[in-house]
C-alpha cells in the first residue's frame, strides 16, 4: 500500500522541518536509557547459556508549538540472534491538539492497558505483559482523540501493521461511573502475514473496568473472539490489588488475578512467557492465576515475587526479582524466571518433538542509566 | 467625703479589671480562628509550582523535581528528573491518575495507593496533592504553647472528622503566633502511633503570604530516612485553564 510505504518518510520530514523552524531560543532534550545485562538461560539439562546485552534508548524532546507536539524515540540494542546490532523506532510521530480533536500521526505506542498484568482486550494482544511493553506496542497509525468531558473520550485508531498489506481499525470509549473507570472497545485485526503463515483477519469487543472496594482496587476484562461461523471465544479477567503496611514502616504490595480464554488465543497475551506449547488442545478453556507481590525494603530497593500457575495441568512460572536504585540515576536489576512442568504442559520446558526447546529458568542481572 | 473616694477608686479598679478582661478574651484566638488563619496563609484558590524533593536514606540519597499546577479540589504533578521524565499524576477528589509516558497510557490508580510515598518519598501522594482546607477535614483545638526555634507557637490537635477520608486520624500543629505557619507538625494513625513528623526549616514571604519553602518530612516508623522539599519556584492565583485537570490533558 502506497500510504504504508510512505507513511513514515512523510513523518520524518515533517519533523525534520519541524526541527528547522524551532527558535534557537527553544529548549531541546535529549534522555533516554542506557542498559547493560547478562542474561543467562539454563535448559532442561542443566547446561548455562551466558549472553551479554546491551540497549540504549533514545528520546528526544522538543517543545510544543502551536498544540502540535513531535516525538521522536529510537531503541538501539544487539541482536543476539544476528550477532549484530538492530533498532526499533518507538515514536516518530506528530500530535496536534484541536480543541476538540487531538490527532497523533505516524510510530506510536498504542496500548489500551487498564492496569491488569495481562489484557485480554488490548489493540494488540501481548503488547504490555506483567508490566513489561514488548515490540507489538509500537505501530504505524493515525490515531484520533475526541475528549467528551474531563474523564470520557472516544478514541479511533486506523493502524499499518508490518505483516499485513491491510488497514487495523480500533475504536474505544472511556468513561467513569461512580469512581469506575469503564472502557469498551472494539479492535479489527486484518490478515497477517508472519513469514509465510496466514492468520486470518479476526475481530473482538472488550469491556473493562477499575475502581475501588473499600480498601481494595478491583478490575476486571471481558471479551469476546468473532470466530468466522457465526460463534466467537469469550475471554474474561477479574483481579485486585491491595497494600498492608508493617508497623516498621515497610509496605508490600498484593495483586491478584484470574485469567480464563480460549488456548488458541492465550499465546498472544502471554507473549514471550509463552514458548509455544499451544499445539493440541487449541480450543481449551485455560485458566491462569497471576500472583505477585511486592515488598520495600527502604525507599530505594524492593523485592518480587511473581507467579503465574496454569490451573489446567499444574505447570507454573515463578519470577522472583530485585531492584535497587543506586544513585539518582543508576539502578540495579535481578530479574530471574523458573518454569516448572511435565511435559506438553503450558510452562514446562519438556516438549513433544518439533516444538521449540524452552528453557528450565532465566537469570537477568544488570544496571540502568537513566539520563 | 473619703466613702465617695474608696468608692470610686474601687469603681475604677473593677473598670480596669473588667476592661482587661474584655482585652484579654479579644486577644485570644479560638483553635478554629487559629487554624482558619493558617489556611488563608497556607491555601490558596490556584497554584503553580516548581519544586525538588530529595529522599535521603543512611548515606544514600535522590533527587526528583517536579512541576504541579492545583486548584481547590484537583492537583496535577509533573515529574521533571530524568528517571522519571513525563510521569504525571493527576488527583481529582479522591481519585488519582497515573501517566506513563513509555505507553503514553492514562492508568486510574487504585484509592490505597492515595497514602503511599510519592515516588519513593516520605511524602504521600495525599500530601503533595491534598488541596483540601485542614478546616474541612479536622476540627481542631488549643492544646498548649511552645516556642520552635524562638517563635511562640500555638500547639494545636486536630482529629479527623467523621465520614472524611483523610491520610492521618490526628495531626498536632506548631502554629505560629505571629505568621500563622505550621512550624512543625506531627501525623498520627488512629492506633496513637506517630507516623510522620515534618518541619518547615525556611520560610519565605511571596506574594504577601508566608510559605514554607523547605520543610523535611521524616517516616517515623523508619531509621534514618526522611525527605526534603524545596520549593524553587511558586506563583499564586494565576489563571488555570479549565482543561488542565483533565484526563486528555494527561496524554
Amino acid at each position: 500500500m502506497i500510504t504504508k510505504k510512505y507513511f513514515n518518510i512523510i513523518i520524518l520530514s515533517i519533523i525534520i522541518f519541524l526541527l528547522v523552524s524551532i527558535p534557537i531560543s527553544a529548549k531541546v532534550d535529549i534522555g533516554g536509557e542506557l542498559a547493560a545485562s547478562l542474561i543467562s538461560i539454563i535448559d532442561d539439562q542443566g547446561n548455562i547459556t551466558v549472553y551479554p546485552q546491551q540497549s540504549l534508548d533514545l528520546e528526544l524532546f522538543l517543545p510544543t508549538l502551536n498544540n502540535t507536539q513531535a516525538k521522536f524515540e529510537i531503541y538501539l540494542f544487539n541482536n543476539t540472534m544476528s550477532g549484530g546490532f538492530d533498532y526499533l523506532i518507538k515514536k516518530l510521530y506528530l500530535k496536534h491538539k484541536f480543541d476538540k480533536l487531538h490527532l497523533t500521526l505516524g510510530r506510536q505506542p498504542i496500548s489500551w492497558s487498564f492496569g491488569s498484568m495481562l489484557n485480554p482486550v488490548d489493540f494488540t494482544l501481548g503488547a504490555m505483559v506483567m508490566d513489561e511493553e514488548t515490540g507489538a506496542k509500537y505501530q504505524d497509525a493515525i490515531e484520533a482523540y475526541i475528549p467528551l468531558n474531563w474523564n470520557s473520550s472516544v478514541l479511533l485508531v486506523a493502524a499499518f501493521p508490518e505483516a499485513s498489506q491491510y488497514t487495523k481499525w480500533g475504536l474505544r470509549g472511556r468513561t467513569m461511573i461512580e469512581g469506575y473507570d469503564l472502557t469498551l472497545n472494539y479492535v479489527r485485526e486484518p490478515e497477517m502475514d508472519f513469514m509465510g503463515t496466514i492468520i486470518p483477519a479476526s475481530q473482538r469487543v472488550g469491556f473493562t473496568a477499575k475502581g475501588d472496594l473499600g480498601p481494595i482496587g478491583i478490575y476486571g476484562a471481558l471479551g469476546y473472539y468473532f470466530k468466522d461461523n457465526n460463534d466467537g471465544d469469550l475471554a474474561y479477567l477479574i483481579g485486585g490489588d491491595y497494600s498492608y503496611f508493617f508497623e516498621a514502616g515497610n509496605k508490600i504490595y498484593f495483586q491478584l488475578e484470574y485469567l480464563s480464554m480460549k488456548k488458541e488465543n492465550l499465546s498472544s497475551i502471554l507473549g514471550p512467557f509463552f514458548a509455544g506449547n499451544a499445539t493440541n488442545n487449541l480450543n481449551e478453556n485455560i485458566g491462569l492465576i497471576l500472583g505477585t507481590a511486592n515488598y520495600e525494603i527502604d525507599e530505594f530497593s524492593q523485592i518480587n515475587l511473581m507467579a503465574i500457575p496454569s490451573i489446567n495441568d499444574g505447570s507454573i512460572i515463578v519470577i522472583p526479582g530485585y531492584r535497587n536504585q543506586l544513585n539518582n540515576n543508576l539502578s540495579f536489576n535481578l530479574g530471574t524466571a523458573i518454569y516448572f512442568g511435565k511435559e506438553d504442559t503450558l510452562f514446562g520446558s519438556d516438549v513433544s518433538e518439533g516444538v521449540q526447546q524452552k528453557p528450565k529458568g532465566m537469570i537477568t542481572i544488570g544496571l540502568t542509566y537513566s539520563f | 467625703m473619703q466613702k465617695i473616694k474608696r468608692l470610686l477608686l474601687v469603681g475604677i479598679v473593677i473598670s480596669i479589671l473588667f476592661l482587661s478582661l474584655i482585652i484579654t478574651v479579644a486577644a485570644e484566638m479560638t483553635a478554629e480562628e487559629i487554624i482558619n488563619k493558617r489556611d488563608n496563609n497556607e491555601y490558596f484558590d490556584t497554584a503553580q509550582m516548581e519544586a525538588e524533593m530529595i529522599i535521603v536514606s543512611g548515606s544514600r540519597k535522590i533527587i526528583k523535581t517536579m512541576v504541579t499546577l492545583t486548584d481547590k479540589k484537583n492537583s496535577l504533578v509533573e515529574f521533571t528528573n530524568p528517571q522519571d521524565r513525563e510521569t504525571k499524576f493527576l488527583k481529582r477528589e479522591d481519585d488519582l491518575w497515573m501517566f506513563f509516558p513509555d505507553a503514553e497510557e492514562i492508568i486510574k490508580i487504585s484509592g490505597h495507593m492515595l497514602n503511599q510515598g510519592m515516588m519513593g518519598s516520605d511524602f504521600s501522594y495525599q500530601d503533595v496533592m491534598e488541596a483540601d482546607k485542614l478546616t474541612d477535614l479536622y476540627d481542631f483545638e488549643i492544646i498548649g504553647e511552645e516556642e520552635i526555634d524562638g517563635r511562640p507557637c500555638y500547639i494545636l490537635e486536630g482529629i479527623a472528622r467523621e465520614g472524611v477520608k483523610v491520610s492521618y486520624y490526628r495531626r498536632v500543629s506548631w502554629v505560629d503566633k505571629e505568621r500563622f505557619i505550621g512550624l512543625k507538625e506531627e501525623l498520627y494513625a488512629q492506633s496513637g502511633r506517630i507516623l510522620k513528623e515534618t518541619k518547615a526549616n525556611v520560610i519565605e514571604e511571596i506574594e504577601g503570604r508566608w510559605v514554607p519553602t523547605n520543610s523535611v518530612m521524616e517516616n517515623k516508623l523508619r531509621k534514618d530516612t526522611y525527605t526534603e522539599f524545596t520549593i524553587t519556584q511558586i506563583k499564586f492565583n494565576l489563571e488555570i485553564p479549565e482543561e488542565t485537570f483533565t484526563l486528555q490533558n494527561l496524554r
